[in-house]
């Protein structure tokens, strides 16, 4: 860019006014927000959706969290036996899911640790309030997410074919069955 | 100033060598972020100048010490929210590091690629918000569309446009989408091709020009004695580079000669010398990013991360592992005394030593020239107070 | 408002005023905030973005050239607030003119966000001054701020100026412990220097 210094003031001015002249004829890149919603990929982070059939109150998420913002309540239940004689079972029934929005820090934790695909990021971002409460999401808003959640993308070529989410732990691994008689403290 | 004296005050007497305290920040609309100075001015000229740090003071390293190690990535990222990616990487890496952990090369490559565009990423912030603060405001738009679209393909990997998390101890949390390589080729070319603008307005600027050129002159000795690093040592002419000079990642193989990589430097230490350094090292990053995107195209199928046990637990023992982040030297020392948790994680940042050379850097010129000389030393203010 | 201060009055012509009348007031107030930006941390970035061509909110009419928090109606607090800085905040927030707005944008100034638990960190924004809108995010996404703003712009649009509403917002902040003292207290010395 040396060679700016020896033009002078008009060759100077024409090249300013090119430049501006150029810029006319092109489109602007400006998205139009409120019209327009803007074209987003599948793994954006925007809010967390809940499956509640899927989530067992495993406890995982609510303690893997990095700033511990997901609450869960549950009880057990006794499902009676299914065939004459069978045994009992026990089974978790969740009575609360809430995700503090507030608090949360979108780094898809819970997401990664779930091991029984309960929950999901979905792109959406339009949930700002006007009182602080209303950001915690009890698990009937979390549900409601699940419409908006897109398929994950294909993966590249170059990924390994035998695991399609190497990330996650298989379902099929002895897992969470009795993950909540344990200590849920972090 | 002991010979000066005005004879002409009235009733005071000597009236005009009383100093002046001028304190600049925490929240000024000409720094970035809430640094607060406080200067000492003779008239026009600073006779004094003190940083004050803390006001972004967040205790990040005292939160590290309850937080198992990939909790730790989601604040790691945090202090510096301009490199992101490349202090997420510094971290992975001294946990792999003192696990003995062997990266999957897929997982190394698409690391480099990633820190390399969030090196981009954070250089085009500066060119734009540097001559914001000299008084040209056109270069800002410049840098944040070329932001957007580098941005748009950071989301589609990671799904996050700053705090990517994207790293986990033995890789990345999950393998690329497919088309996303073209796509970031794509974009490289876009910004490569929109970079003379951009560049002209800075460099090709005679006010610009004029404004920086000898302002602001760090010398070598200054640079060593207060451990300033980054394009900002480079600048003054330190050829140091933790990415050629202790390889990580892999930077061994593109900083070999004959690779894209390569160390920009420059002699003068003034405020135009930093900004040069800034600008040349977008295009050496977006060199290196497109070689790595190369790389990845060409390479067999493979993981890109491995499995974890259960429960990540660190030997006994501590490590130091710095890295080369956009804006200096990233350090992480951890010690661990074998738990879920690390024992201490301290974290060595960049801009606090940049800023802290500011208090050299400043007495003596006029208080017009602070706000480029400011400017010019490219700092984060979370890093700076962590 | 700080204790020492009079909590602010709306004048009897406001407090009169038929529909029709507030209701170009009202359009008048939502379409040209000025915006002061108390940009902090990360989300100022993001803030900054949605300034840029790309976001643009000047098209919503939100205007980011306020000179200074005594010429702005609203102020957007993006980043994490720390105890430090927390009287600053306080103060330039005082010195702002009826009737102003503050939006909350992100995690760290909604509630302290990934910072709750730090022994520095004011767990929200909200505990030093009222807060109109909460963006959610870390860091919310420039498209999350014009949401924001739309929710606020709804918000101004059907408010009705009174002593009582003034009194509902900030009556709250009025008998808390941030006196005015407080707010204009010297900010925090430096050590002084070993040498």
């Amino acid at each position: 860019m040396t060679d700016q210094d020896k033009k002078g003031f008009v060759p100077g001015l024409l090249k300013g006014m090119g430049t501006t002249a150029r810029a006319m004829t092109r489109h602007a890149h400006t998205q139009e927000y409120p019209d327009v919603s803007p074209q987003l990929p599948p793994r954006s982070r925007g809010v967390i959706a809940l499956e509640e059939s899927n989530c067992t109150s495993c406890m995982l998420c609510a303690r893997e969290c990095p700033d511990w913002c997901i609450y869960i309540d549950s009880h057990k239940e006794t499902v009676p036996p299914t065939t004459e004689g069978g045994r009992e079972r026990k089974e978790n029934v969740l009575d609360r899911f809430a995700i503090d929005f507030s608090l949360c820090m979108y780094c898809g934790i819970c997401i990664e640790v779930c091991p029984f695909d309960a929950l999901f990021w979905s792109p959406e971002f339009e949930y700002a309030e006007t009182d602080i409460r209303d950001l915690l999401h009890e698990k009937d808003r979390l549900g409601q997410w699940m419409a908006t959640v897109p398929a994950p993308p294909a993966l590249d070529q170059g990924a390994p074919v035998d695991q399609p989410e190497p990330t996650e732990s298989a379902p099929s691994e002895p897992q969470p069955a009795q993950a909540p008689d344990e200590d849920p403290a972090p | 100033m002991t010979t000066r004296e005005l004879t002409v005050g009235v009733g005071a007497g000597e009236l005009a060598t009383a100093d002046m305290v001028l304190n600049i920040g925490p929240q000024h609309p000409a720094t970035h972020g809430v640094l607060r100075l406080r200067v000492t001015l003779d008239g026009e000229r600073i006779s004094r100048a003190e940083p004050i740090v803390g006001y972004m003071h967040r205790g990040a390293e005292k939160l590290f010490e309850v937080r198992d190690y990939r909790q730790i990535m989601v604040l790691a990222n945090r202090h510096d929210w301009l490199s992101a990616f490349s202090s997420e990487v510094g971290l992975a890496l001294t946990v792999e590091r003192m696990l003995g952990m062997e990266v999957p090369v897929r997982a190394t490559w698409t690391r480099t690629l990633l820190s390399e565009l969030n090196r981009v990423l954070n250089h085009l912030m500066f060119l734009g918000s540097y001559p914001l603060e000299l008084g040209a405001i056109t270069p800002i738009f410049y840098s944040f569309r070329e932001r957007e679209e580098l941005q748009t393909v950071m989301e589609e990997i990671s799904g996050g446009r700053m705090h990517y998390m994207f790293n986990r101890v033995g890789g990345l949390r999950e393998d690329i989408p497919a088309g996303w390589l073209q796509r970031v080729q794509a974009a490289i070319d876009g910004v490569r091709a929109r970079m003379p603008e951009l560049e002209s307005l800075l460099v090709g600027n005679e006010i610009l020009q004029a404004r920086t050129r000898g302002v602001g002159v760090l010398t070598a000795e200054a640079v060593a004695s207060y451990g300033v690093s980054g394009p900002i040592a480079r600048a003054s002419g330190l050829d140091v580079d933790l990415r050629r000079d202790q390889p990580y990642l892999a930077y061994d193989e593109l900083f070999a000669p004959g690779g894209p990589g390569r160390v920009v430097t420059r002699q003068a230490g003034d405020c135009l010398a930093r900004l040069e350094v800034l600008l040349e090292q977008t295009h050496v990053g977006l060199d290196l990013a497109q070689a790595c995107v190369e790389r990845l195209l060409a390479m067999p199928a493979g993981p890109v991360n491995l499995k974890l046990p259960k429960v990540l637990k660190v030997p006994e023992g501590s490590d130091y592992v710095a890295t080369e982040n956009p804006l200096g030297f990233n350090g992480y020392y951890l010690v661990s005394r074998g738990d879920k948790t690390p024992w201490r994680l301290a974290l060595r940042s960049a801009s606090f030593n940049n800023v802290a050379v500011l208090a050299e850097l400043l007495p003596g010129n006029l208080l017009a020239d602070m706000v480029a000389i400011l400017g010019s030393m490219f700092f984060v203010v979370g890093d700076i107070d962590k | 408002m700080t204790t020492d201060l009079p909590l602010p009055r709306v004048g009897p012509a406001q407090v009169a005023a038929p529909k029709p009348m507030r209701l170009v007031l009202n359009w008048g107030r939502r379409y040209s905030l000025w915006v002061f930006n108390f940009g902090l941390a990360c989300c100022a970035i993001e803030f900054i973005a949605a300034s840029m061509a790309r976001h643009d909110f000047i098209r919503l009419g939100v205007i980011p050239f306020a000179p200074g928090p005594r010429q702005a109606d609203l102020m957007v607090v993006s980043g994490t607030v720390t105890d430090k800085m927390a009287p600053a905040i306080r103060r330039l927030y005082d010195q702002m003119p009826e009737p102003k707005y503050v939006i909350s944008f992100g995690a760290c100034s909604n509630s302290g966000g990934p910072y709750w638990d730090s022994y520095c960190v004011t767990k929200g924004v909200d505990q030093l001054i009222p807060v109109d809108v909460y963006v959610p995010g870390c860091p919310p996404r420039p498209e999350a701020l014009l949401q924001g703003i739309l929710t606020l712009q709804d918000r101004i649009a059907s408010e009705r100026p009174s002593h009582a509403s003034l009194r509902e917002k900030l009556g709250p902040y009025a008998g808390r412990r941030a006196s005015a003292a407080e707010v204009s207290r010297p900010l925090v010395a430096p050590p002084e220097a070993g040498t």
